[in-house]
């Protein structure tokens, strides 16, 4: 075993053995490409990237048979509407009105055909790949970084990891890090892989995609609410991070996450409900606690991102407000992992 | 100024130094008041029963735990406050090693390496070869970890303990799931690392083990250290002669002829023990020098007693360790008994120690 002197603190090494820089972010980012290694060769990542994919086709699979029926439906469920009170009906028998021309007839058939498949086409398909990304999805990015921040400590590795030279500071740096690459990763291919299925689809109904709606401001909003949809996945992967590292199991992240996220709706809605019946001051304070939840706060800057790409209302919460409350949350969970981390003997 | 140099340089090679290191865990006090020193180039030997603290210890010098009290201060940095730069010095297995079971051992290396400050992709191949071939695991190195055997579970965590070929190795039950060949091996390994100029701090119960691998020890029982040093001064402790005569009652009439000699004054016997061989034969065991052989052998002939057999007897670490862990136990008993467990583990030895308690309780015994 041959031996060569490094420079660093005077120590000797075999020259096989060759290091990296070793200052604080060279070390961050090697522990962050150890993270990403390890999660490309569990199969568990590849199996939640899969089922994101699918789930992304099948929600659009099932808003295409909306489309199908229209295209299948007989002509006389296209008949246009005999007085001007009424609008166009689809299936409706009209008795006492004139039987309707071929060309009303395909007048209405595409009426219907371009509303039925309208979630198949952008913008409509982005909302909907974003919707679908952060309710099932969402269950997906707890199950992985909660098995990924849990799992250390369940399967035992962490006595490992941590007698191996970087802090624990940057091992929970490097797992945040993972968190956001994978929220990165996860909402864009669910919402590239619903954008293209629906357009597959689309094709179904023989109705051209618009992009009258196409801009630059458009495609800046486009890329924000993109963006907030990651922050909203990020958010619940640093919550299971947390929990996991509070449990120091998969388990406790997992269901600690999945509790807060099914949880949170929940306790809107009672507290809500309890605020408009006690009233007063007290009334309206309950009915404000909603107002300093994860997801209301997601939802209100998806909200308001959202009126400049499909229209609609603004949020009663201001962006700024959203992304300070979801601030003070991300500041508490990372830090109360790292409190937890640097405080916590680590025994069996 | 010589003076300042001799120290400086002193300092410089005390690799690991302890100080009133405790550890409590709510009443219970694994670690206590713990003072350690191992130097450059040691192989020292950690040794204690079960529960006496020597896990908690390696767990505090690794950072994994926190001292209640006292410092501990490793390469002359304060574990404290300088653990992140102490550690890449360190190779180290602490207790049964766990890797990610998804991950082959050369991919498990390979994470290990990232985290140890070795840069990513395969520019450390032939490093990870190096000890997987070292450990002899490299037909295994595409296996994954789940398949892997106790014993081969074992060689990848000497292997990731020897990966950055750190200038202190700190094992903790090495041999632990190892067949005799497997230990062997690891002997072996120690050695060669030893002679690299590597510092190893082994913690373990195989006693023979480490009497054949160390040249220094600190004994550990109930979180209290009773005994560091050298083996060799550890082993001179426990000179003794053997004598081994025909009979049962030349063997009684022997003891009786040399505790007579005894209280007469010959001061260089300090005690006499009966025991059994491995065979089951009874023999003599006197706490003497071996220089003092002869006059034992004629004072014996003197009383017409003519020995058989009559020769140094060389102490082991296990015997030392015994006598020191188990000090209600008769020493000729738990000689005997350690001669008789021979080679097995001190916890299995402390069974062979209550029957020779029995014995030298006059219920049926020899003595």
């Amino acid at each position: 075993m041959s031996v060569t002197p490094q420079t660093n603190a005077g120590e000797v090494r075999t020259e096989s053995v060759i290091l990296g820089k070793q200052s604080y972010i060279p070390v961050l980012l090697r522990l962050i490409g150890m993270e990403i290694y390890k999660l490309r060769r569990r199969i568990m990542s590849k199996v939640l990237l899969s089922i994101t994919i699918i789930i992304a086709i099948l929600v659009f699979l099932l808003f295409s048979l909306n489309t199908f029926f229209v295209l299948n439906a007989p002509p006389e469920n296209f008949a246009p509407p005999c007085s001007s009170s009424s609008g166009p009906s689809i299936g409706q028998s009209q008795p006492n009105c004139p039987p309707p021309s071929a060309a009303q007839v395909a007048q209405f058939r595409e009426g219907a055909l371009r509303s039925a498949s309208e979630p198949l086409r952008l913008p409509t398909s982005l909302s909907i790949a974003v919707q679908v990304a952060l309710s099932a999805g969402t269950i997906l990015i707890i199950i992985l970084m909660g098995s990924s921040a849990g799992g250390e400590f369940s399967i035992g590795t962490v006595r490992l990891m941590y007698t191996r030279g970087p802090t624990r500071l940057q091992f929970l740096l490097a797992k945040v890090g993972v968190a956001t690459l994978c929220a990165a990763i996860g909402i864009l291919t669910m919402s590239i892989t619903g954008i293209l299925t629906g357009q597959a689809l689309n094709a179904l109904s023989s109705i051209p995609q618009s992009l009258d709606f196409l801009s630059a401001g458009w495609i800046a909003h486009a890329l924000l609410y993109l963006l907030i949809a990651m922050l909203d996945w990020f958010i619940y992967a640093t919550i299971a991070i947390f929990f996991g590292t509070l449990g120091r199991s998969t388990v406790a992240g997992i269901v600690g996450a999945l509790t807060w996220l099914f949880v949170e709706p929940i306790l809107g809605s009672i507290l809500k409900l309890a605020g408009t019946f006690s009233q007063g001051p007290f009334g309206n304070f309950l009915k404000a606690i909603p107002d300093y939840f994860i997801g209301n706060n997601t939802g209100a800057l998806l909200q308001n991102q959202g009126q400049y790409i499909f229209g609609g209302s603004v949020s009663s919460l201001s962006d700024l407000h959203a992304l300070v409350v979801l601030a003070v949350y991300l500041a508490a969970f990372i830090g109360l992992s790292w409190w937890i981390n640097e405080h916590r003997d680590v025994t069996n | 100024m010589l003076q300042e140099n001799i120290e400086a340089s002193f300092q410089s090679n005390v690799i690991i130094s302890t100080s009133r290191l405790t550890k409590a865990f709510g009443r219970l006090v694994a670690v206590n008041d713990l003072h350690l020193q191992v130097m450059r180039g040691d192989v020292f030997g950690f040794l204690g029963p079960n529960g006496s603290g020597k896990t908690t210890t390696i767990r505090m010098l690794l950072g994994l735990i926190r001292p209640t009290a006292g410092r501990a201060v490793m390469f002359g940095m304060d574990t404290a406050q300088q653990m992140p730069s102490i550690l890449p010095r360190i190779g180290a297995i602490v207790e049964t090693p766990v890797f990610y079971p998804y991950l082959s051992g050369a991919d498990n290396l390979r994470v290990i390496g990232a985290a140890s400050g070795m840069v990513s992709g395969k520019a450390n191949q032939r490093r990870i070869d190096e000890v997987l071939e070292l450990v002899e695991l490299h037909v295994q190195a595409k296996t994954s970890y789940r398949k892997y055997s106790l014993g081969m579970k074992q060689r990848l965590g000497i292997a990731a303990a020897l990966l950055t070929d750190p200038e202190l190795v700190l094992l903790d039950e090495p041999t632990n799931g190892l067949d005799p060949a497997g230990m062997f091996e690891i002997r072996q390994l120690i050695h060669r690392l030893a002679s690299l100029g590597k510092t190893i701090f082994l913690s373990s119960h195989l006693l023979n083990e480490v009497q054949q691998v160390c040249n220094r020890v600190a004994i550990l029982q109930k979180g209290n250290l009773i005994k560091q040093g050298n083996v060799r001064e550890l082993l001179r402790g426990s000179e003794q002669v053997l004598v081994r005569l025909n009979t049962l009652e030349e063997i009684q009439q022997a003891k009786i002829i040399l505790e007579e000699a005894k209280q007469r004054g010959a001061d260089w016997i300090s005690a006499i023990h009966v025991q059994m061989d491995r065979q089951g034969q009874s023999t003599l065991l006197v706490d003497s020098p071996k220089s003092y052989s002869t006059e034992i052998n004629a004072l014996l002939a003197r009383n017409s007693l003519f020995a058989a057999e009559l020769h140094p007897y060389e102490g082991s670490l296990e015997e030392v360790f015994l006598q020191l862990t188990t000090p209600s136990v008769p020493s000729g008993s738990r000689q005997g008994m350690a001669a008789l467990a021979g080679g097995s583990s001190a916890k299995q030895q402390s069974g062979f120690i209550k029957g020779a308690e029995r014995l030298g309780n006059g219920k049926g015994g020899i003595e």
